[in-house]
């Protein structure tokens, strides 16, 4: 089929789902809304597979299929195309939107049937599965950003979704606003890079790049790609814009694993790789970026370790493993990075379905102080969660493993990497591998804590079907990007991952840093054995249940209560810069606004209060006084016209 | 001398009468002097030789559109009026001030117009050439049926729209047509 | 031009100043007049003097457009008699009155 056509199917038909359900979003008909959203993005994800193997089909240098429906604004020099494309980055994503999405409408199904505004709910899904699409397949900044800010508006009225509660709508708005915050420097950054270069179409920039050798910080790539860097900062939730992914824990769950785990947040590093020439040209942006993906991995590990939400747990991870895919980029090794963000999405999005069917047979109850010992109760859920974590903390073979140390090994080896990185990145992976195996064992393992009146039960076929696909998604995902070293002892196992992205991944200038086999093994080996070495403690402390959570609270001391409130960053947030700037609008509004702009427009509206009544006299009602102006206004210009 | 004489003996006529229409309280007698007030129009087209028109001014106002005032005069059973005139002083005074002035101003403009003038003297050259009732008639029809034309058939529709809307207008409720 | 001119020799002025006085008078009797009716006569009345001055100027002007105008205004004007008849009976079924001191429901 012609891949314009199949383009536009692709596009199209989440939003007919969405305009389906949105027009009769009052249905409780979970059945019918399931049934139209889910096969709107199936039929998507058939559109995605059929240009994956047009793709493959292609020439390796002429990997491109663009479909440029009309001409969308033209003003100046600025000429924006409705065109879209898929090359080799993008048909990764629109795979695993349409894919992992499709997986994760099914389980909604199961899991929002009882809810009252299903059909609004879905309608809310499809409309992210379209934004979300135009973010992957615009082949400008602007077409881009259309998409960005439109997984945005999903993200806030799905984290809102139970609006009545008014700490969750308060969660919504939380993340829309701290979103906002890095939008407006996404937008800063077009700016730059269209006043620079002229043009904002994406792969026009990257043919630009190469000519641009920047080593300071206020140069124009620097500055544009810094700032484009700060709105992927506020999309994929990085230090210091981080805050709002936590909370956004208030949506239902499979849109935690759809927008918060799998998709959206992951297009920060999708579109620092799909620019990736731009920000090779831009070293300091480069070493930024790195730098805040080591900070964020190790910060919001630690923050994973004291929580006891189990969906909080899974958030702080997710955070985490977004700064992992940043550290990846920041070192320039973009296709670690972009497949991170594939694993990611797969065992993440796994896990997160996975609490959902915890919380769904927990009647709600998210506190993991309250579970344990589920593992016979929910067996397929166990055994899925337990595939998803060997992948999370890098079990060796599981999918985890090869991107992870993947990563690890190039923040090492790279010409912009450094020791440090690689330290950061090994203590993120021994936190996590700490944090998830007190998770799995406070749910699952030991000793039963569920309340008398709660009753689990093993989900629904529709709940669970997804979990297996994902489970095994999660365990093999891996194996389409095995690095070398590897592969030598596993028979020689291509590395797809690296051919199929090498067209469009831009070499570093400095080149490649020699270093040996052993010394790849000996990181790898040490990251592993400090992980494996961490779960187990975990597994030692958490399971046997001796150790209660005020001791180990006690003998952290003032460390743990640091990190159980989260650094007090929010705290920080509100009071300095919230708080400060209420407090300076109501003065404002207090001095200003009601004394002199108020006074202002009273004093305007009074006078034409005063003028308009004194009009009104004239109209009397009274025709024959109209008359008489009429003959006056005669009596007047006839006057003028003969006294002249 | 004698088309003098007859100028300013249906001047007065018209004048008198169209005050009277104005000024009596019963309207039965306004239409009355409106009537007269046509036929001395009529006659004054016959002193300006637009005879054709003079006929159809008797035709069309005195029979016509004078026999619809007096008709619904006679429908509405008005006998004399209480408040004939409009009530405020200071307003009537203004009205029949702008009324003045505005009938000033056109004498003045007249008088003082070296156009009328010029015009009035052409006039018996004019006469001279020897217009007369035939011919006058025959122009006034070419000149209506060949240039004016469009004009004359746009009046039509605007007729029939006109007698349409007037029996919309008027139409009674109740009776053999009742909807309501 | 001697005085006695002006009495015995008629012309163009003469019907103008005769037509601007009727004109005067029937605007008189719109503003002064309250019967609808009445108003209605009056609306006539200036029309007439306008004709007057068309045929006037028609005759001195030599020209036979002016005459044609006549024609047309007394067509509109025997139509516009009909209509403000037509509502004239309309209104008075309504308010059982054709004084127009009672309309005035347009007040501001």
């Amino acid at each position: 089929m012609d891949h314009q056509l199949l383009i536009a199917i692709l596009l199209l038909s989440p939003l007919v789902g969405f305009v389906l359900n949105g027009t009769r979003f009052r249905s409780q008909n979970y059945v019918l809304a399931g049934a139209i959203a889910t096969g709107a993005v199936v039929v998507s994800f058939i559109c995605s597979v059929m240009l994956m193997l047009q793709l493959i089909d292609a020439d390796p240098e002429h990997r491109r299929l663009t479909a440029t429906f009309f001409e969308w604004i033209a003003v100046g020099g600025l000429k924006i195309n409705a065109g879209f494309v898929v090359d080799q980055i993008s048909s990764i994503m629109i795979l695993i939107i349409t894919g992992v999405g499709s997986l994760i409408h099914l389980f909604s199904i199961g899991y929002m049937h009882h809810d009252k505004g299903v059909t609004k709910y879905f309608a809310y899904l499809n409309l992210f599965i379209f934004n979300m699409l135009i973010l992957v397949l615009g082949d400008s900044l602007v077409t881009m950003f259309v998409g960005w800010e439109g997984v945005g508006l999903c993200s806030y009225l799905l984290i809102g979704f139970w609006f009545s509660d008014s700490a969750k709508a308060a969660a919504g708005m939380k993340a829309f606003i701290t979103n906002r915050i890095g939008d407006a420097a996404f937008i800063i950054g077009m700016f730059i890079l269209f006043f620079t270069f002229g043009t904002l179409n994406m792969y026009e920039l990257n043919a630009l790049a190469p000519t641009v050798v920047e080593a300071s910080w206020l140069g124009a790539a620097t500055l544009g790609t810094l700032m484009l860097f700060i709105g992927a900062t506020g999309k994929s939730a990085q230090v210091p814009l981080y805050v709002w992914l936590p909370d956004a824990m208030a949506g239902p769950t499979p849109v935690s694993a759809l927008i918060h785990a799998a998709t959206m947040v992951t297009a920060g590093v999708y579109m620092i790789v799909r620019l990736n020439p731009m920000f090779v040209a831009a070293p300091n942006t480069m070493m930024v970026i790195a730098i805040v993906g080591a900070v964020t991995a190790v910060m919001a590990a630690t923050i994973g370790l004291t929580q006891f939400d189990i969906k909080k747990v899974l958030a702080y991870s997710t955070v985490s493993q977004l700064g992992y895919m940043f550290l990846a980029v920041g070192v320039g090794a973009f296709g670690a990075g972009m497949m991170h963000l594939m694993t990611h999405a797969f065992f993440k999005a796994l896990m997160f379905l996975g609490s959902g069917s915890v919380i769904h047979a927990m009647d709600g109850e998210q506190d993991i102080q309250l579970m344990g010992g589920l593992k016979k109760k929910l067996p397929i859920t166990h055994a899925t969660f337990v595939m998803g974590w060997l992948a999370i903390i890098g079990f060796p073979l599981f999918s985890g493993f090869f991107s992870k140390d993947e990563i690890l090994w190039q923040a090492y080896s790279s010409p912009r990497g450094s020791v440090f990185l690689w330290m950061a990145g090994a203590l993120g992976a021994t936190l996590t591998a700490f944090y998830m195996t007190r998770l799995m064992a406070l749910t699952f393992w030991g000793g039963s804590r569920v309340p008398k009146s709660v009753h689990p039960h093993e989900s629904p076929a529709i709940m669970t079907i997804p979990l297996i696909v994902l489970a095994i998604l999660s365990v093999v995902g891996g194996f389409v990007g095995v690095p070398h070293v590897i592969s030598e002892y596993l028979g020689h196992i291509p590395n797809f991952w690296e051919h199929w992205l090498e067209p469009v991944i831009r070499r570093l200038p400095e080149g490649v840093s020699e270093h040996s086999a052993t010394e790849e093994w000996g990181l790898m080996a040490t990251s592993v054995t400090l992980a494996l070495v961490s779960a187990f403690t975990a597994y030692r402390i958490y399971t046997n249940g001796k150790k209660t959570n005020e001791q180990i609270a006690k003998a952290f001391g003032p460390v743990y209560n640091v990190v159980n409130n989260k650094y007090f960053v929010d705290e920080a947030y509100f009071g300095g810069i919230i708080n400060p700037l209420v407090k300076q609008s109501q003065n404002l509004w207090m001095y200003i606004d009601v004394n002199f702009i108020d006074k202002t427009t009273h004093v305007i509206a009074d006078m034409t209060k005063g003028v308009g009544s004194l009009a009104r006299s004239f109209q009397t009602g009274n025709m024959q006084q109209y008359a008489m102006y009429i003959g006056l206004g005669v009596v007047t210009v006839l006057t003028f016209v003969l006294m002249r | 001398m004698t088309d003098a004489i007859l100028f300013w003996f249906l001047a007065l006529v018209t004048i008198g009468a169209g005050l009277s229409v104005v000024l009596m309280s019963n309207p039965i007698y306004s239409a009355l002097c409106l009537a007269m007030t046509m036929v001395g129009v009529s006659a004054l087209f016959v002193t300006m030789g637009a005879y054709f028109l003079a006929g159809v001014q008797l035709i069309v106002y005195a029979g016509a559109v004078m026999v619809l005032f007096v008709m619904v005069l006679m429908l509405f059973d008005l006998k004399h009026e209480i408040q004939a005139f409009t009530r405020g002083k200071i307003t009537g005074a203004v009205k029949i001030g702008t009324v003045g002035i505005l009938a000033g101003l056109i004498v003045g403009a007249i008088t003082l117009s070296s156009k009328v003038m010029e015009l009035a003297k052409s006039a018996p050259a004019a006469a001279a050439t020897g217009k007369t009732y035939g011919d006058n008639t025959m122009s006034l029809a070419q000149n209506l049926f060949l240039q004016n034309v469009f004009g004359f058939e746009a009046l039509g529709v605007v007729l029939l729209v006109i007698a349409v809307g007037t029996v919309a207008l008027s139409r009674s409720r109740g009776g053999t047509h009742a909807r309501d | 031009m001697p005085e006695t001119n002006f009495i015995t020799t008629i012309g163009l002025e003469h019907y103008l100043v005769l037509s601007a006085v009727l004109f005067s008078m029937g605007m008189a009797g719109v503003l002064l007049r309250r019967n609808l009716i009445v108003l209605l006569m009056s609306v006539e009345l200036m029309l007439n003097a306008v004709n007057i001055s068309f045929v006037a100027f028609s005759k001195y002007n030599n020209n036979i457009e002016g005459q044609i105008m006549v024609f047309f205004v007394m067509t509109i004007a025997a139509a516009e008699a009909a209509v403000g008849l037509a509502l004239a009976v309309s209104i008075f079924k309504r308010f059982k009155e054709v004084n127009i001191r009672f309309f005035e429901h347009l007040k501001g």
